[in-house]
């Protein structure tokens, strides 16, 4: 057990409850939801296991699931976003980066992180909310819901980058 | 066989991916057989703990307001017990209807909740500060109660805020008060000291009470409505000129913890000083002329 597996282990947990407790019962105009344990996805450095990412984020979307009565909808998106985020990331760094560069702010620049994250978090909000009106489609509904949900979304991981760039 | 290892070694990653995936969809797409999925829900035992202990964090956060509501609601029931009561004892000798309609009155009064935010009850001249003001409805001369009983009358407005002498003021504090049950009525005032004990003074020689009878505001003023509770009866004496009695009350509002109160707003208050004002001027007019 490295450390590195204590503390992701400790994040997961923090993302879990955060959601559970608080974030997911945010339903601002009845639509836009803070999904804030994507960060938790977008934060693998380079070069870690893409296994583990995927594992890692299929558990945190089953558990998500778990609280909110929608088995396998955070589980399909979350992994989906675990699958390409090594990839995604490796096009913002340049091949003589850290062999573990962690995606924030401060390591590759405001630029690209914003791009990073913006493209990442409205991926999850796209298929989440695609997923989950799979039965009952008002398109008005799920554009506010993907645009809401993305937003605030962004806004909280915004905050988060920029208190610990410090 | 070699191949296929080295094969699966390097794209574990995405066998393992659509795996995921396919578990995932299933999860979502066989939903339906609720039963086989308690363990995925939140009927799960860990899951349900958690939410138990955060809505016991939200209830005690939801306090606050619950108290608020009890207290309006403590006083308007014990208003309506006290019109009742009333009725209940006229209706023993004669019953009409103008006053079983006397009940309605409870909608002539407007109550506005108010959190108290300064209070004091060591000097012999307290005042105490509430967060409601002119822009809640509340005017100067407004009376304010508790869920126990008595509190006081707004003296000072602001917008937002306004200052009420409280019983404990032994200098502007005189609220006409009566015996429970006996009709007999004093007036309420403290001469400082002991925030629990108050006197009403002015109780005629003639009247018949005991110690232990209670002591409501009588109505008169517009100020309260009637049957507000004021306190106990624990001690009686003669007044200094000998003419009256003089009563000892337990109050029954605990003024050194008081939070939440409630400004009652009579309606037909703006109306009475209305009438009063303009009886005034008329009067005055006659004199000059």
């Amino acid at each position: 057990m490295s450390t590195d597996f204590l503390k992701r282990l400790g994040l997961f947990f923090v993302f879990l409850l955060s959601q559970a407790v608080l974030l997911g019962r945010i339903h601002l105009f009845n639509c836009a939801t803070p999904l804030f344990y994507v960060y938790f996805v977008t934060m693998f450095p380079r070069n870690y296991p893409k296994w583990g990412i995927l594992v890692w984020s299929f558990l945190l979307g089953l558990m998500v699931d778990i609280f909110f009565n929608t088995p396998g909808l955070a589980a399909a998106s979350l992994t989906l976003i675990g699958a390409i985020q090594p990839y995604y990331f490796e096009l913002f760094v340049s091949h003589d980066a850290a062999e573990d560069l962690r995606p924030s702010l401060s390591s590759i620049g405001s630029l690209k992180y914003t791009n990073y994250i913006v493209v990442l978090v409205l991926l999850y909000s796209l298929v989440f909310h695609t997923l989950e009106m799979f039965s009952f489609f008002n398109w008005l509904h799920w554009l506010m819901c993907v645009v809401g949900s993305t937003i605030v979304t962004l806004a909280l991981i915004f905050t988060f980058e920029v208190a610990n760039r410090k | 066989m070699k191949n296929l290892l080295a094969f699966l070694q390097k794209y574990f990653h995405w066998v393992l991916f659509v795996t995921l995936e396919v578990v995932s969809l299933v999860l979502l797409f066989q939903y339906n057989h609720y039963q086989n999925s308690v363990w995925s829900s939140s009927a799960n035992v860990v899951v349900g703990k958690i939410y138990e202990w955060s809505s016991a964090l939200d209830s005690y956060f939801s306090l606050k307001k619950v108290n608020e509501n009890l207290t309006l609601r403590n006083f308007y029931l014990e208003r309506q017990v006290s019109q009742l009561r009333r009725l209940y004892q006229e209706s023993q000798e004669t019953q009409s209807k103008e006053e079983r309609k006397a009940l309605a009155d409870v909608s002539q009064y407007s109550l506005v909740p108010a959190k108290v935010i300064s209070n004091a009850t060591n000097t012999p001249d307290n005042l105490m500060t509430i967060d409601k003001g002119s822009k809640d409805g509340i005017e100067e001369g407004m009376g304010v109660v508790c869920g126990a009983g008595i509190v006081g009358i707004t003296y000072l407005t602001s917008t937002h805020y306004t200052v009420v002498i409280p019983v404990l003021n032994s200098r502007s504090s005189r609220i006409s008060c009566a015996i429970r049950g006996h009709g007999y009525f004093g007036v309420l005032r403290w001469y400082g000291g002991d925030s629990r004990y108050a006197f009403v003074e002015g109780i005629p020689r003639h009247a018949r009470f005991k110690r232990g009878d209670w002591v409501e505001t009588n109505g008169y003023s517009s100020i309260f409505p009637e049957g507000v509770l004021v306190g106990k009866i624990v001690e009686v004496y003669n007044s200094r000129d000998g003419l009256s009695y003089k009563l000892k009350v337990q109050l029954s509002t605990n003024f050194g913890n008081l939070r939440d109160v409630v400004v009652v707003t009579d309606k037909s208050f703006a109306e009475r000083v209305r009438l009063m004002q303009a009886a005034n001027d008329s009067l005055k007019l006659n004199v000059r002329e």
